[in-house]
């Protein structure tokens, strides 16, 4: 049994901390557009550019996190299980044969979070303790 | 050069640019004037002098046991234009080796795109063929997982471009994304035959489409193109009077049919795909050929290693006892029987960067020389090439 608990005990110290470091992804529009839910594959298609109509009608309009963020790189691994470099040599495909652009990639939270509240398309990524009531969660990706 | 003289004009005259108009206010993402380019500096060599290895069949002399860079490398600029959330244009010149043996720059890509709806597109201009999967982008190194595309299968294929339409309509059937689409036009593109001597292919009528669906991390591709050339092959200046003699030569106004099936595996780190495609030609000069090939790399951080199998074979033609000995002899030209086994790894050094080596080893029948440039008579049909890549785009 003290074996078990001291086991116990380590998980819980080597968890804890990754679990604080690593807070939920959440997938967000805009709290007024309607939309409750999204399925992973309505959002890899919006986010890959392989179709960006939300349920409602609407155009999506995609918003990445600024390069370098973590969070950038934890969404497409839990996505699609792909490195940015994947992702990157993925858009230049589309970039350079003339199909869609890349989503429009911000600056900072902030400016996600002012053009989910502007745009009624607008979609993006964050993670669940930066949501505020202008967004609505539509997808929680699992780690 | 016309369509894209027009382009370039459009986006001369028309007002505003990303630096000037804040996407904020007027909601619109990704707005204005983009510059974009990529290349590639490559350098490969063989072991085997008696055939010129090519990356396809618009390149008119290739690689030998003295490396070169030509057949890999080129650089691509390209500028888009975005008028509103519904139109915008693109234009893209680029420089590679030539059907000519030149680098003269050409326009690769220059078109209008109207979007009413997400899933509804129109292209207008010139377009690049997307003969089979991933064709249209076979330039773009850093696109594409190998060193260049595997030339047992893609070779044959001197269509870089058309000057023409394409529509492509998506809708979500299933857990999936079904995708069609249909492309027409006119190649305004030559190609080299023998030594110096070219291949006029302009006013060859290039039209197909596909069918894509993709569900989860597959993706099935079915495609049929057909090709409805012009001009005469230049067989003429080879023999004169040959096509008098043997009229089942003739190209002119002879249909070619390219059928596909492409396949894409990609759940993660592991990565499979495979295409087949058989080509049927009208014309007695060319040989009905079946080609498929098969890809499979695992990632381990930055690097990327695939083990790669391509395999080409056609179907000699028949002749006509009266037709001149010279006509079958001019056909067997056009014999491939070969397979290739390739090796490499694919390093993403950093953002927007990545180096390739890879080996390829061929192995074919010495009547297997359709392939090649250089004319090979005595040849054993057996080859391996080593390359270098490093691609970038920015």
């Amino acid at each position: 049994m003290s074996i078990t608990t001291t086991l116990l005990l380590t998980l819980c110290l080597i968890l804890l901390p990754r679990a604080r470091a690593e807070a939920d992804l959440v997938v967000v529009v805009n709290a007024r557009n309607g939309i409750e839910r999204l399925t992973l594959d309505s959002v890899i298609n919006i986010f890959m550019g392989r179709y960006r109509q939300l349920p409602s009608g609407i155009p999506a309009q995609p918003v990445d996190q600024p390069d370098g963020r973590p969070e950038k790189a934890r969404f497409y691994r839990l996505l699609v299980n792909k490195d940015l470099a994947e992702i990157n040599a993925y858009w230049a495909r589309l970039i350079f044969s003339g199909r869609t652009s890349p989503p429009y990639q911000a600056k900072s939270t902030a400016e996600i979070l002012d053009r989910l509240a502007r745009q009624p398309g607008a979609i993006a990524y964050i993670e669940r303790n930066q949501a505020d009531p202008r967004v609505r969660i539509v997808l929680e990706l699992e780690h | 050069m016309n369509i894209g003289h027009i382009l370039w004009l459009a986006l001369i005259v028309s007002p505003g640019s990303a630096a000037a108009a804040d996407p904020f206010a007027t909601g619109a993402v990704n707005s204005g004037f983009t510059l974009n380019g990529f290349g590639t500096l490559g350098f490969a060599r063989s072991d085997n002098d008696q055939a010129q290895y090519v990356r396809d069949l618009s390149q008119p002399y290739g690689l030998t046991t003295n490396g070169t860079a030509k057949v890999d490398s080129v650089l691509g600029l390209q500028a888009a234009y975005r008028f509103d959330n519904k139109l915008d244009g693109m234009l893209q010149a680029i420089s590679r080796y030539r059907y000519d043996g030149s680098y003269r720059p050409e326009i690769s890509w220059a078109f209008l795109h109207y979007s009413p709806d997400p899933d509804l597109n129109l292209r207008v201009g010139r377009l690049g063929t997307e003969f089979y999967m991933s064709a249209d982008s076979r330039l773009v190194g850093y696109a594409n997982l190998t060193v260049r595309p595997p030339p047992d299968y893609f070779g044959p294929l001197i269509f870089s471009y058309l000057d023409g339409f394409d529509v492509d309509l998506a809708r979500p059937v299933a857990n999936g994304l079904l995708r069609g689409k249909l492309f027409a036009g006119y190649s305004p593109e030559s190609s080299p035959f023998v030594g110096n001597i070219t291949w006029d292919l302009s006013g060859t009528l290039l039209a197909g489409g596909y069918l894509d669906y993709q569900t989860g991390p597959w993706q099935i591709r079915l495609g049929h193109v057909q090709a409805r050339f012009n001009k005469e092959l230049p067989l003429d200046a080879l023999v004169p009077g040959i096509i008098e003699a043997a009229p089942e030569l003739s190209v002119s106004d002879k249909w070619a049919r390219f059928d596909s099936l492409g396949v894409v595996y990609d759940p993660g780190p592991f990565q499979f795909q495979a295409m087949f495609s058989q080509t049927r030609h009208d014309s007695a000069t060319y040989e009905d050929t079946r080609a498929g090939y098969a890809i499979a790399s695992y990632r381990i951080g930055k690097a990327t290693p695939y083990l790669g199998y391509s395999r080409t074979l056609s179907k000699a033609n028949r002749f006509a006892p009266t037709s001149p000995p010279l006509a079958a002899q001019i056909a067997s030209a056009t014999h491939s029987d070969q397979y290739t086994w390739f090796l490499g790894g694919r390093w993403d050094i950093r953002k927007d960067l990545d180096l390739k080596a890879q080996v390829d080893w061929v192995r074919g029948s010495p009547s297997s020389i359709f392939p090649f440039r250089g004319d090979p008579v005595v040849w054993d049909g057996r080859m391996t090439v080593f390359s270098l890549t490093l691609d970038f785009v920015f």
